[in-house]
């Protein structure tokens, strides 16, 4: 099985360093705003939910493309020809976590796992994000943030309603 | 267009309340080699735009918000962010400094800082989205608490993944102890910051920043950050921030006989574990962390539905033992109320404890007593919404209320404000430390609780003078206090990596002693003098109960030697004036 990137909210803190790290790695800058991944803070519930690309089978994003500018690499994770994109944003609005967006020129964007070495889990202290291969804890906690899909909206609030459907779980009274 | 600034923004927000005019400027560049960021820079501002003689709460005085030179980067535990002005519970200068994700969210959307001036003739709040800055009505919002305003505000942005500031009823009514809140559980905490913010109509803050913040060389930066990430930060000297957090010093001051009880009448409390690291860690489910720090010093707890992050070291014994309440869960709902109302909780359970001691004795009596906890929590939301007797006698503070009853040799504050969590009588550095602070009885100038040679005062006078240039260059960068390992070195280092040019440990070090220099300036000149940096009298006078310290006083005599071997250290006369030939080393004999 192949590792991939994967959240455990209930250890998140919510510092997003992961988002600083991220947009040093893609953007060379910092910028979370366009960092691969994000961090839903509920900071009055003291929860934090981090919203990252589960990478899906059958991604919703890839079917969406109409000139097949996304693929699966060998790491099974969904990347984004650059040549081959049009800017048409359909897959922005099909992805049901608003984990792929576009860039200023239209040019979409998402996480590519840093081609097998992320550097936002080099930056988790607490260990709320893992690169690893998926084990039964891992399908459990994966499987409660995939359930929570968004059929319309923009990528923040898609993030948002993810983020508030793990919170309800993770600080239950 | 000129070149983008590495680590800086390059531009000020400038709002003036009174015409809602807002203006951007660019940043003063031939300041930031001598005052760097936040603290410094603030204070630099400050000091070019307000007279000393200024009444805090007039639209004449000004507030400036000022990033650290390293908020919103990866360098940890620098999303701290400062407010300057005139303090309206001292008259002193005030620095106020905040974590949470506010100072990092206000760089991304481009500004190092803003500045506030005037007052709106109306409730208002401030909308800050990139470029798109306006001043919105903030009627609706009058009279409700932090927590709420900060998630209406947040909606009337439109994104959740706005920061925000707000004060609340504390606030709005100027009480001289109000906070500025934010991320729910963090503040601009001392000195009265909430009550600039009402005393300007202004309710808050809402801000979203989708810009970047650059550095000379990505890689190269981030592989120094890291360095030191790992071999200076994460070495078992911090380890206490990540498993403990500050809750773990109710043991340590207890065991040292610091720890102030039943307002400052003793130095141990025997009934503390209810209240102590222990305690908190059995309450706790889950670890918080401001924006870019990998430590996650808070600790978010829990006990029958009452939920909040902290509460920290400060508010366990001030709002605990120094009130003998020695259960956990009161404290948890104190802390959370004085949040919410927008109240400091060093000050409000200073002058609570004071209430309590001056019943006691006999002296006044507003219903409160040692150990009530009813009482103790009823009386909160009566003092931030002044909607009591006793609420209005409380909000005026600890100064005023000792003054009224005759009780001055009971309070226990400095320059009007309240003493933190360590007891002088058993650590002159402390003492020396309140006493010199800028504004008043602060333990974050100089921290020397866990000194060996807490009564060398030799060695007091020194320590508590190097520690302020110390913090004041540390808190200019934006770190956090915590880092306690941090060295010029580190910082010199990362400064230089992060510009791109060369910056010296040395040249940092007297940045941090101009800081502390033109602090004594405003005050001096707002008409503070030595005989202001004095002990309370129950420190000077009456002797300490309980533990390793009982019997012991900090005696006039002893303070006197002190605070002169302190100004000789610092170069300043015997009345607390810099020297001619101080200023000119520093660059502020002209100023």
């Amino acid at each position: 099985m192949k590792k991939l990137l994967f959240a455990k909210p209930d250890l998140c803190s919510g510092c997003g360093r992961c988002t600083y790290a991220c947009s040093a790695v893609k953007e060379g800058l910092f910028q979370p705003s366009k960092s691969r991944l994000r961090i839903n803070n509920f900071s009055l519930r003291g929860y934090s939910v981090p919203s990252i690309c589960f990478q899906c089978p059958g991604a919703a994003c890839q079917k969406a493309c109409p000139v097949e500018a996304l693929s699966r690499d060998e790491n099974d994770v969904v990347v984004v020809d650059a040549e081959k994109c049009n800017g048409c944003g359909l897959c922005v609005a099909a992805c049901p976590y608003g984990m792929i967006e576009q860039g200023t020129t239209g040019l979409a964007y998402k996480c590519d796992n840093c081609g097998g070495d992320p550097a936002c889990v080099k930056e988790c202290q607490p260990g709320a994000l893992v690169y690893q291969e998926q084990d039964k804890e891992i399908v459990k906690v994966k499987g409660l943030q995939m359930k929570q899909r968004s059929t319309s909206g923009i990528p923040e609030q898609k993030r948002h309603a993810l983020g508030l459907a793990v919170l309800k779980v993770g600080r239950e009274e | 267009m000129k070149t983008k600034m590495n680590l800086y923004a390059g531009k000020l927000l400038v709002v003036d309340l009174t015409t809602k005019k807002i203006t951007t400027e660019p940043l003063r560049r031939d300041w930031l080699k001598e005052y760097r960021g936040s603290w410094g820079l603030a204070l630099r501002y400050y000091w070019e735009a307000v007279s000393p003689q200024v009444d805090p709460l007039s639209p004449e005085n000004q507030v400036v918000i000022m990033t650290g030179t390293f908020t919103g980067t990866l360098v940890p535990m620098t999303s701290r962010t400062c407010l300057v002005s005139k303090s309206p519970q001292t008259g002193t200068i005030l620095e106020s400094n905040i974590g949470g994700a506010f100072g990092p969210e206000l760089k991304l959307a481009g500004y190092d800082g803003l500045i506030l001036k005037g007052r709106a003739e109306s409730p208002v709040y401030l909308q800050i989205i990139d470029d798109q800055v306006t001043l919105e009505s903030a009627v609706a919002l009058i009279g409700k608490g932090i927590f709420e305003t900060e998630k209406l505000l947040e909606d009337a942005i439109g994104t959740p993944e706005a920061k925000c500031l707000a004060i609340g009823p504390a606030g709005e009514n100027q009480l001289p102890y109000a906070i500025i809140g934010a991320d729910a559980y963090r503040q601009f905490g001392r000195g009265g910051p909430g009550a600039l913010f009402g005393s300007k109509n202004l309710k808050g803050i809402v801000c979203r920043g989708t810009g970047a913040v650059r550095v000379a060389d990505m890689a190269n930066f981030q592989q120094r950050v890291t360095r030191w990430k790992q071999e200076n930060l994460l070495s078992e000297a911090n380890a206490w921030v990540s498993t403990d957090g500050t809750p773990g010093t109710v043991d340590m001051t207890n065991e040292l006989g610091l720890q102030p009880t039943r307002n400052f009448t003793k130095g141990v409390n025997e009934k503390a574990v209810g209240v102590n690291g222990d305690a908190v860690n059995r309450a706790k489910i889950g670890d918080r962390a401001c924006n870019s720090c990998p430590m996650a010093c808070g600790k978010f707890t829990r006990i029958n539905g009452a939920e909040m992050e902290g509460p920290e070291y400060e508010t366990l014994v001030v709002g605990g033992s120094n009130c003998d309440i020695n259960e956990l869960e009161p404290v948890i709902r104190f802390n959370r109320l004085c949040d919410d109302l927008g109240l400091d909780t060093i000050s409000c359970g200073a002058t609570i404890s004071l209430a309590m001691e001056m019943n006691e004795a006999g002296r006044a009596d507003h219903g409160l007593c040692f150990g009530d906890a009813d009482e103790y929590l009823k009386i909160v939301s009566e003092i931030a919404h002044l909607s009591t007797p006793r609420g209005r006698e409380l909000a005026q503070g600890s100064k005023r209320l000792a003054e009224k009853y005759s009780s001055t040799d009971m309070s226990m504050e400095i320059k009007g404000l309240d003493m933190a969590a360590y007891e002088p009588r058993g650590n002159y550095g402390m003492g020396l430390a309140y006493a010199t602070s800028e504004r008043g009885a602060c333990h974050l100038r100089a921290f020397l609780p866990f000194h060996e040679t807490p009564f060398d005062l030799d060695v007091m006078s020194r320590e508590v003078a190097e520690g302020q240039n110390h913090n004041g260059i540390k808190w200019a960068l934006g770190f956090c206090q915590f880092w306690g390992t941090l060295d010029f070195e580190i910082m010199a280092d990362l400064l230089s990596a992060g510009l791109g040019e060369s910056v010296t440990a040395a040249e940092l070090a007297t940045t941090g002693e101009r800081i502390w220099n033109l602090s004594r300036l405003f005050n001096l000149r707002a008409g503070f003098s030595a005989k202001d940096d004095a002990l309370p009298e129950k420190v000077m006078k009456r002797k300490l109960e309980k533990g390793p310290h009982a019997g012991r006083v900090f005696s006039q005599e002893d303070f006197e030697t002190a605070r002169q071997k302190y100004y000789a250290y610092r170069d300043w006369d015997e009345n607390g004036v810099p020297s001619q030939q101080k200023l000119v080393e520093l660059g502020l004999d002209s100023i």
